[in-house]
C-alpha cells in the first residue's frame, strides 16, 4: 500500500515538473504570440487608396499617374455620399442654412453695386432680397409645417421675377426649393435629433477636429493643418471599424439601476428611416471597397520612415537609428574594458584579497537595479562628467551610452571570462613551449580561440543594451524630436518610444497597430540577436566537444 | 661554394656574435614591460570597482541635500508621498510596501515554478528536451522589460478586468504576475546550476537505497543544494525589486498601502516606478529631485544587502560541494 502511494507521488511529481516546463513555453508563446501577430499588422495590412495618397504626398512614393487613375473612380463613387448628405443637411440644419442665406444676400448686394444699379431700383431689389431672406430664416427655424409651406410658396412665387435671373437670389430659391422638399420627408419634431446624428455621421465620414474620418475631408474643403486629418482611413481594418461605428453607433445605456452603463449598438439606418439619408448607409456599406480600394500592402518602409503626427502615420526609422547609435557607442566602451578585465582576471590574477574585492564589485554592479543606473547616469555623466568637458547639462547619446556601458560591463566580463577560461590549457602550453611570451600567447593564441565565445557575450550585451529603458530615461532618450546631429544630442529609442506610445497620449490609443509595431520591432531585434548568440554558442560547444 | 649556398638557405638560429644571455638593460626592459603591462591591465580591471564606487558616491551625493533638509524618520515611516505640495511630504513607507507587495506576489509564483523547472531540467528530462527548454528560458530572460510592461497593460490588464471584474487592470496582481515571469529565468538557471553541481554519488546512493525519484529529489538533492536555491531566490527577488518598466506600467502608481492588506486588485506605487515617473516632472536641484535620489539610495542599499546575502549562500554552496568531492 505504501509503495503504491510512493509510486503515485513520484508520478505526480514528474507530471508537475513536466508541466512547469510546458508552462514556461506557454508563457513565452502567450507573451510573444499576440504581440507579434498584432505587431505584424504595422507592416502587412490592406492599405487603401488614402494610404497611397499619403505615401505620395509625404514620402514621394508610388506612381502618380497610376494613383490618379485609382483616385478618379473612387472619387466618383464618393460623390453620391457628398450629394446626399448636402441635400439632407438642408432640411435639418437651420443654422447653416441661415448663414448661407445671409451670405447670399450680402453677395447679392455686392453684385448689384458692381453692376452699377443705384437709386430706387437698387433699394427695391435690396428690399425684395431682404424680404426673401427674412421669410426663409423664419421658415428654417420654424417647426410649423403650414407656416413653412406658406413661406416657401411665397418665396417661390418671386422666382418668376425676371430681375432675379442669374443672381445670388436664384441660389436662395434653390435652397428654398430643396428645403421644402426635404421637409416633406422628415418629422420636424425630430429635427434636432437628426442634426445631432448627422453631425456624428459627418465626423465619422469626413473627420472631426481630433480624428480623421472614413473618407477624409470633403473635396473643396480647406485642407486641415494637421497631417493626419488630411486623409481618410488609410487601412482597411480601421475603415471597417469606422464603418461599424457609422452603421451601428454605440450608446451607453443603463440596464439596471446603480449598475455601470453598458454599451449597446443600434442601427443608424433605422434612426433615419423614411428620410432621404436612409439609402446612404446601405450604399456606403456596399460601395466602401470601391471608395477606398483596399489592396494588400507590404509596408517595409515602416522601418525607415519618420513618424508623422506622434506615430499616427509613418514608421520607426529614427527610433531604430537611435537604438543602433546608442548600442554601438556603448559597445565601443564596453568591449575593450570587458575583454581586458576578463583577460586579467583569468590569466594574471592570483586568488588574493584584491581580486576578491574586484569580483565582489563586479557582482554588485550586476545587481544594481537599472533605474539606479539611470540616476547615476544623470548625477554623474549628465550633470558632472560631461559638463566638465564643456557639454551642456542635458541628456545625450554619449551620456546614455556611457551609462549603458557601465550597466552591461559585468555581463561582458563574465561572458568573456567564461570564453577565455574554456580555451584548452594545451593551446597555451604549446604556445609557451614554442617560446612565445605570455602576452604574445594571449593575443595570438588564447584570444582567437576564445573569440567566438567573446562574440556571444558581445551579442548578448548588445541585446541587453538595446532593450534597456530605465537607464536612458534621464540620460538621453526623448519621445519626440529631430534626428540627432552629434552624439551630444539626445535621441529617440525603440525602448523608450514603445513605453511612450503605449502609455502616452490619446493618439497612440487610436493606432494599436503602431503601438504593437514598435514593440515588436524591438523584440524581434533582440530575439534575432539572441538567436544568433544561441546558434554561435551551440557551434562552439560542438567544436570544443570534438577537441576533447 | 656549396657550403655558402647552404648558409644562405639555413639561416643561423642566432647571430653568432650575440650572446644568448640578455644584457641587464634588456632584462630591465622585459621586467618593466611585464610589470607595467600587468599594472595597466590591473587598472583597467579596476574600472568595475571605480564604477561601483562612483555609483554609490554620486547617488548618495545627490541624496545628501534631502537628508539635511528633511527628517529621515519621516521618510522611512511616513505613508504620504506628496512631493509637489507645499511643503512637500516625503513618506516613502507606502512605496517600500508597494515594492514588497509586487515582489512577494512575484516570488510566491516564481519560486515553486522555478525550482520545479530547475529540478525537471537537471534530473528528469532527457538531453534533447533540455536543449529545447533551455533556449526558451534564455529567450524569456532576453525579452526587454519594456516589452513585458507592454504585455502587462495591453494584454494582461484587459484580461484581468474582464475575467475577474477588477475595477482597474493595472494593479499589484498584474505587476506581480509579470515580474514572476521575469524572475523565473534567474531562479531557474541559478538553482539548476546548484542542483547539477551535486554529484552523481548522492543520487545513486539514494536510488540504491530504494528511494523513488520524488524522494531522492526532495529528501536528498534539494536539501543538499539548498544554499544555491536560496541564492537563486534572492537573485530573483533582486530582479523583481529592481525592475522599473514593468511596475511603472503595470502597478498603477498609486502611492497607497492596500487596505484590506490582501487586496491585490488595488493599485500600488513602488520605489522604482516613483523614481522613473517623478524625475521628468521635477526641476533639477529641488527637494523633490533629491528625494528621488534618496529613494535610489534606499534601493541601492536593499539590493546591496540582498546581493551580499546571495554571495554568502553561493559561497557556502561552493564550499559544501568542494567538501563532498
Amino acid at each position: 500500500m505504501k509503495t503504491k502511494f510512493r509510486t503515485i507521488f513520484d508520478r505526480l511529481f514528474t507530471g508537475v515538473s513536466a508541466f512547469s516546463a510546458v508552462l514556461l513555453t506557454a508563457i513565452l508563446l502567450i507573451v510573444l504570440g499576440p504581440m507579434i501577430i498584432k505587431g505584424s499588422t504595422a507592416v502587412f495590412f490592406r492599405g487603401t487608396v488614402e494610404f497611397r495618397k499619403l505615401q505620395r504626398d509625404e514620402f514621394n512614393r508610388g506612381n502618380n499617374t497610376e494613383l490618379e487613375k485609382e483616385i478618379e473612380p473612387a472619387e466618383k463613387t464618393r460623390r453620391f455620399v457628398y450629394e446626399i448628405i448636402d441635400s439632407f443637411k438642408r432640411g435639418v440644419d437651420p443654422q447653416s442654412l441661415t448663414d448661407q442665406v445671409r451670405q447670399l444676400n450680402r453677395q447679392y448686394g455686392q453684385e448689384l453695386r458692381s453692376k452699377g444699379i443705384t437709386g430706387d431700383d437698387y433699394r427695391d431689389l435690396r428690399e425684395a432680397a431682404r424680404q426673401i431672406r427674412d421669410k426663409l430664416e423664419e421658415t428654417f427655424n420654424s417647426a410649423d409645417k403650414d407656416l413653412i409651406n406658406e413661406n416657401i410658396g411665397f418665396v417661390l412665387e418671386l422666382k418668376k421675377d425676371e430681375r432675379f435671373k442669374g443672381t445670388a437670389v436664384e441660389e436662395m430659391f434653390t435652397i428654398a426649393d430643396d428645403f421644402g422638399r426635404a421637409i416633406e420627408e422628415i418629422d420636424l419634431q425630430k429635427r434636432e435629433k437628426y442634426a445631432q446624428s448627422l453631425a456624428e455621421v459627418e465626423d465619422i465620414l469626413f473627420g472631426s477636429e481630433q480624428m480623421p474620418g472614413l473618407l477624409g475631408p470633403k473635396p473643396g474643403d480647406k485642407l486641415p493643418q494637421t497631417i493626419r486629418l488630411r486623409y481618410g482611413a488609410t487601412r482597411w481594418d480601421v475603415a471597417k471599424k469606422l464603418l461599424n461605428d457609422l452603421l451601428y453607433p454605440v450608446q451607453w445605456v443603463e440596464i439596471e439601476n446603480g449598475k455601470p452603463l453598458v454599451p449597446q449598438r443600434h442601427s443608424r439606418a433605422e434612426e433615419f428611416e423614411g428620410t432621404r439619408l436612409e439609402p446612404l448607409f446601405a450604399y456606403i456599406e456596399n460601395e466602401l471597397p470601391e471608395m477606398l480600394k483596399p489592396k494588400l500592402t507590404f509596408y517595409w518602409q515602416y522601418f525607415v520612415d519618420k513618424s508623422i503626427d506622434s506615430h499616427y502615420f509613418g514608421g520607426v526609422g529614427p527610433e531604430i537609428l537611435g537604438t543602433i547609435l546608442l548600442t554601438i557607442t556603448a559597445m565601443i566602451f564596453v568591449i575593450p574594458l570587458g575583454v581586458i578585465s576578463a583577460a586579467f582576471l583569468v590569466e594574471c590574477s592570483a586568488n588574493n584579497l584584491i581580486i576578491k574585492i574586484i569580483r565582489m564589485c563586479i557582482n554588485t554592479l550586476a545587481g544594481v537595479p537599472s533605474i539606479v543606473f539611470g540616476l547615476f547616469g544623470l548625477a554623474f555623466f549628465v550633470l558632472y562628467f560631461l559638463p566638465a568637458f564643456g557639454a551642456g547639462p542635458k541628456g545625450s547619446i554619449l551620456a546614455a551610452s556611457l551609462t549603458l556601458a557601465v550597466l552591461t560591463l559585468p555581463l561582458m566580463i563574465r561572458a568573456s571570462e567564461e570564453a577565455i577560461r574554456s580555451v584548452p590549457q594545451t593551446y597555451k602550453e604549446a604556445s609557451l613551449a614554442l617560446g612565445a611570451g605570455s602576452f604574445k600567447t594571449f593575443v595570438k593564441v588564447t584570444l582567437p580561440a576564445a573569440l567566438p565565445g567573446i562574440l556571444t557575450g558581445i551579442i548578448l550585451s548588445l541585446s541587453r543594451v538595446a532593450g534597456e529603458t530605465a537607464p536612458v530615461l534621464f540620460t538621453g532618450a526623448v519621445a519626440m524630436g529631430t534626428l540627432p546631429r552629434s552624439i551630444l544630442d539626445p535621441t529617440m529609442t525603440l525602448s523608450y518610444g514603445s513605453y511612450n506610445i503605449a502609455t502616452g497620449d490619446n493618439i497612440g490609443m487610436q493606432v494599436p497597430h503602431k503601438q504593437f509595431g514598435m514593440i515588436v520591432t524591438l523584440v524581434l531585434l533582440i530575439l534575432l540577436l539572441n538567436a544568433a548568440a544561441i546558434l554561435l554558442r551551440s557551434r562552439i560547444s560542438k567544436k570544443l566537444k570534438g577537441m576533447r | 661554394m656549396s657550403n655558402g649556398r647552404l648558409d644562405n638557405i639555413i639561416e643561423p638560429a642566432a647571430d653568432k656574435n650575440e650572446s644568448l644571455v640578455l644584457t641587464p638593460l634588456q632584462d630591465l626592459k622585459g621586467y618593466l614591460f611585464y610589470h607595467v603591462g600587468r599594472l595597466i591591465l590591473f587598472l583597467i580591471t579596476c574600472t568595475s570597482v571605480l564604477a561601483v564606487l562612483l555609483i554609490f558616491i554620486f547617488v548618495i551625493r545627490e541624496a545628501l541635500p534631502f537628508v539635511k533638509g528633511a527628517s529621515i524618520v519621516q521618510f522611512l515611516t511616513g505613508t504620504i508621498w506628496h512631493p509637489q505640495s507645499e511643503p512637500g511630504e516625503f513618506g516613502a513607507l507606502s512605496l517600500v510596501v508597494g515594492s514588497l507587495y509586487v515582489t512577494v506576489v512575484a516570488l510566491v509564483i516564481a519560486v515553486p515554478v522555478g525550482v520545479v523547472s530547475a529540478v525537471f531540467l537537471s534530473d528528469i528530462v532527457s538531453f534533447r528536451i533540455r536543449n529545447i527548454v533551455k533556449p526558451v528560458i534564455e529567450l524569456l530572460a532576453a525579452i526587454p522589460s519594456v516589452a513585458y510592461g507592454f504585455f502587462a497593460i495591453k494584454v494582461l490588464s484587459p484580461w484581468l478586468m474582464s475575467t475577474f471584474g477588477f475595477p482597474t487592470g493595472v494593479n499589484a496582481l498584474n505587476a506581480g504576475l509579470v515580474l514572476s515571469v521575469m524572475a523565473l529565468p534567474t531562479i531557474i538557471s541559478v538553482s539548476e546550476d546548484s542542483l547539477s553541481a551535486i554529484g552523481r554519488e548522492l543520487r545513486e546512493a539514494s536510488y540504491g537505497l530504494g528511494a523513488t525519484r520524488y524522494e531522492t529529489l526532495f529528501k536528498v538533492i534539494i536539501p543538499a543544494a539548498h544554499s544555491g536555491i536560496i541564492a537563486a531566490v534572492i537573485l530573483g527577488m533582486m530582479r523583481a525589486i529592481g525592475e522599473t518598466m514593468v511596475v511603472w506600467m503595470a502597478s498603477g502608481n498609486a502611492t497607497q498601502i492596500p487596505s484590506p492588506w490582501w487586496d491585490l486588485s488595488q493599485s500600488v506605487g513602488t520605489i522604482t516606478a516613483t523614481i522613473a515617473g517623478d524625475m521628468a516632472e521635477t526641476p533639477k536641484g529641488s527637494t523633490h529631485f533629491h528625494s528621488l535620489f534618496m529613494l535610489g539610495v534606499l534601493l541601492l542599499v536593499f539590493t546591496f544587502c540582498l546581493n551580499m546575502t546571495s554571495e554568502f549562500f553561493l559561497a557556502r554552496a561552493k564550499k559544501k560541494i568542494g567538501k563532498m568531492a
